[in-house]
């Protein structure tokens, strides 16, 4: 009877706090936790693809022929030399042994150095990263403002002569590749209307503005295809939520058009979208090997070419490693930011 | 038709206020055509009146017009469909001709509908307190916090348990009922003078239509918000409406009060609209009825 009683007293004075507490923690919470287990399943996933991937690589730099002690050493070097170089680089020992120590070492932030140039790795990355980032951030933004207001324009006009422009202008940049953009542009801006340099880097430190203008030509044409992509993936995805029942449903909430295409239309229909542009990423990071090249830009990718060409394993694999980490992060913001736009599809992720 | 003298109907408390006579007319219907791209006509001159504070009943079965009805008071006919004739005007204002900005304005505020399948009129991706906050913010200039407050008082009102919890719900989260309550407290936040109930019970359960058709008929009762219910049913009318129009082939083919037309249908149509529901247990509401 008595415990009776204080369940029965406690039970008012306790309802009211915990629901008071529990009312917008809880829900915020869930929130919190659906972005936790996204982004713990989509790390699951890249920890083994970067050990995969990593592993591959090692092993094609030690399964090829070429043997960088005498390479290094040149004709000069007697076969004593040789094997006491190996044993400097570590050749003599197992492949797996090796792939163990260089991991090791690795996640201590020790990538080794260059086996010709002795410079380490990681100063050399540290030099490159910068601008290849500013290159793929800056094509990302054209891609995704380009895409985004052409993309939208043309599911909200479906069948109008915008779309039917929007859909023949992308067909055409999605086909082209990146090079000839790169050369059409410097034909233009370079030769003919002389206004932006034709390749080459400088620091923004040297300027804002000096450093946009080496930075707009070798962005934009790695842009172009991106952004067709995108155009295209949003117009498709809007185009059909734009035909469902909660586009009525908002109309007839007297919610302005704008917002109901920008809020209400964008959220659902832009997945496809922002799938594709994750998987630009690779492309604008490691995959920028020619547009660095037509551009004479220092980025990672002339970088990771040049190192390959000349068999210098500690590079390349210090290069794979920068840009394969760059690409899984992208690929987990990507399926965060998936989950978090279409809370109803995380299931199907 | 303004006067009617069956006030005691299955809701007394709305009927009292329908009793009420010459009461002002809120939206009227004349002669409204609906056609077709193709120019094949749909509805074929529809007349009707609606006065402040009453319900009134489009029943008929579907293809009958009386959804594109619906469709053209709110200004949103499906692409290629349009208004060909007629005059719409709502409190003296035409509607037939007005502007997209004006309908934006009017819709929410004055006007404002629910439909069957409510779970498909909200949007899948955000939660329903957000979606109900966003008509209070846009249509009402509540601010981000007055309008989340005002939200699950909303949601309060229209008899959800823990209206918090709901607030943060997506729609997939919800039953049916608890949806077009929902949705039913979204069309309500801007206080429109007019609300279509589009067969918004359909695809209810039976014990859960009728607590839906029951929270329309109190808000009807404590907000005078003016009902058109449209529904193939007749039980569903007859529990909340007092005045009906019974639609066929694009045209309205008998009119009434409720009573009126379940007792003494005169079209042959109605006739057999209403001996195809006895098996399903509106007689038992005819007869309580004519009892009376």
């Amino acid at each position: 009877m008595t415990t009776l009683n204080v369940r029965d007293g406690a039970g008012p004075v306790a309802g009211p706090a915990t629901a008071a507490a529990g009312a917008w923690s809880g829900p915020v919470l869930t929130a919190i936790a659906r972005t936790v287990v996204a982004l713990g399943r989509a790390l699951l996933i890249a920890v083994p693809v970067l050990l995969v991937s990593t592993f591959i690589t090692f092993m094609l730099g030690g399964l090829t022929k070429q043997d960088p002690a005498s390479l290094v050493l040149g004709d000069s070097g007697t076969p004593a030399d040789v094997a006491r170089m190996r044993e400097v680089f570590g050749l003599d020992k197992p492949l797996l042994l090796r792939y163990l120590l260089w991991l090791w070492r690795a996640l201590h932030g020790d990538l080794g150095s260059s086996w010709f140039t002795k410079i380490p790795v990681a100063q050399s990355i540290a030099q490159r990263l910068p601008v290849s980032l500013s290159v793929a951030v800056g094509a990302l933004l054209i891609a995704v403002v380009l895409g985004g207001v052409f993309g939208i324009l043309a599911a909200v006009r479906q069948g109008g002569w915008l779309d039917r422009t929007v859909t023949v202008i992308t067909s055409v940049l999605g086909t082209v590749p990146g090079f000839i953009t790169a050369i059409a542009l410097i034909t233009v801006f370079s030769l003919f209307v002389p206004v932006l340099p034709s390749g080459g880097w400088v620091p923004p430190s040297a300027g804002l503005l000096k450093w946009t203008s080496f930075l707009l030509l070798p962005t934009v044409s790695l842009s172009l295809d991106a952004a067709a992509d995108v155009a295209r993936q949003l117009r498709t995805g809007m185009a059909g939520t734009l035909h469902e029942n909660y586009i009525v449903g908002a109309q007839v909430r007297g919610l302005p058009g704008w917002r109901i295409v920008l809020t209400h239309a964008l959220r659902n229909g832009a997945g496809p979208a922002v799938a594709v542009l994750g998987m630009h990423v690779p492309r604008l990071i490691g995959g920028a090997v020619i547009v660095e090249t037509v551009f004479a830009l220092p980025g990672i990718g002339s970088l990771t070419k040049d190192a390959a060409l000349g068999g210098d394993v500690p590079v390349v694999q210090g290069a794979l490693l920068v840009t394969i980490g760059l690409v899984l992060i992208s690929s987990v913001l990507v399926n965060v930011l998936l989950v978090k736009l279409r809370p109803a599809a995380r299931r199907e992720i | 038709m303004s006067t009617l003298p069956d006030s005691a109907t299955a809701v007394p408390a709305a009927a009292n206020a329908a009793g009420e006579p010459g009461r002002e007319t809120l939206l009227s219907v004349r002669g409204l055509r609906v056609s077709a791209a193709d120019g094949s006509e749909l509805v074929h001159g529809v007349d009707f009146e609606i006065p402040r504070g009453s319900a009134v009943g489009l029943v008929g079965e579907s293809g009958s017009g009386k959804t594109l009805t619906c469709r053209s008071v709110l200004g949103l006919l499906p692409v290629g469909v349009e208004v060909t004739g007629g005059e719409i005007s709502l409190r003296g204002t035409e509607l037939t001709a007005l502007p997209a900005a004006e309908w934006v304005r009017l819709r929410g505020t004055d006007l404002a509908a629910v439909f069957q399948d409510p779970a498909s009129y909200l949007n899948p991706s955000i939660t329903v307190g957000a979606q109900l906050a966003e008509v209070l913010r846009v249509k009402t200039g509540l601010a981000r916090r007055a309008a989340r407050s005002r939200a699950v008082e909303l949601l309060h009102a229209m008899g959800l348990h823990r209206p918090e919890h709901v607030y943060t719900q997506y729609p997939f989260e919800l039953s049916g009922g608890m949806l077009q309550r929902v949705l039913i407290a979204v069309s309500i936040a801007a206080e429109p003078e007019l609300l279509i109930a589009d067969e918004a019970t359909t695809a209810l359960d039976v014990t859960v239509q009728a607590e839906v058709l029951e929270l329309l008929a109190e808000l009807r009762r404590d907000r005078g918000l003016t009902l058109i219910v449209v529904s193939h049913d007749l039980a569903v009318i007859s529990q909340v409406c007092d005045t009906v129009h019974v639609f066929r082939e694009g045209s309205i083919v008998e009119a009434g009060t409720t009573r009126q037309v379940l007792r003494a249908p005169r079209h042959p149509y109605t006739l057999e609209l209403i001996e195809n529901h006895e098996r399903f247990g509106i007689d038992r509401v005819r007869k309580q009825r004519s009892q009376r």
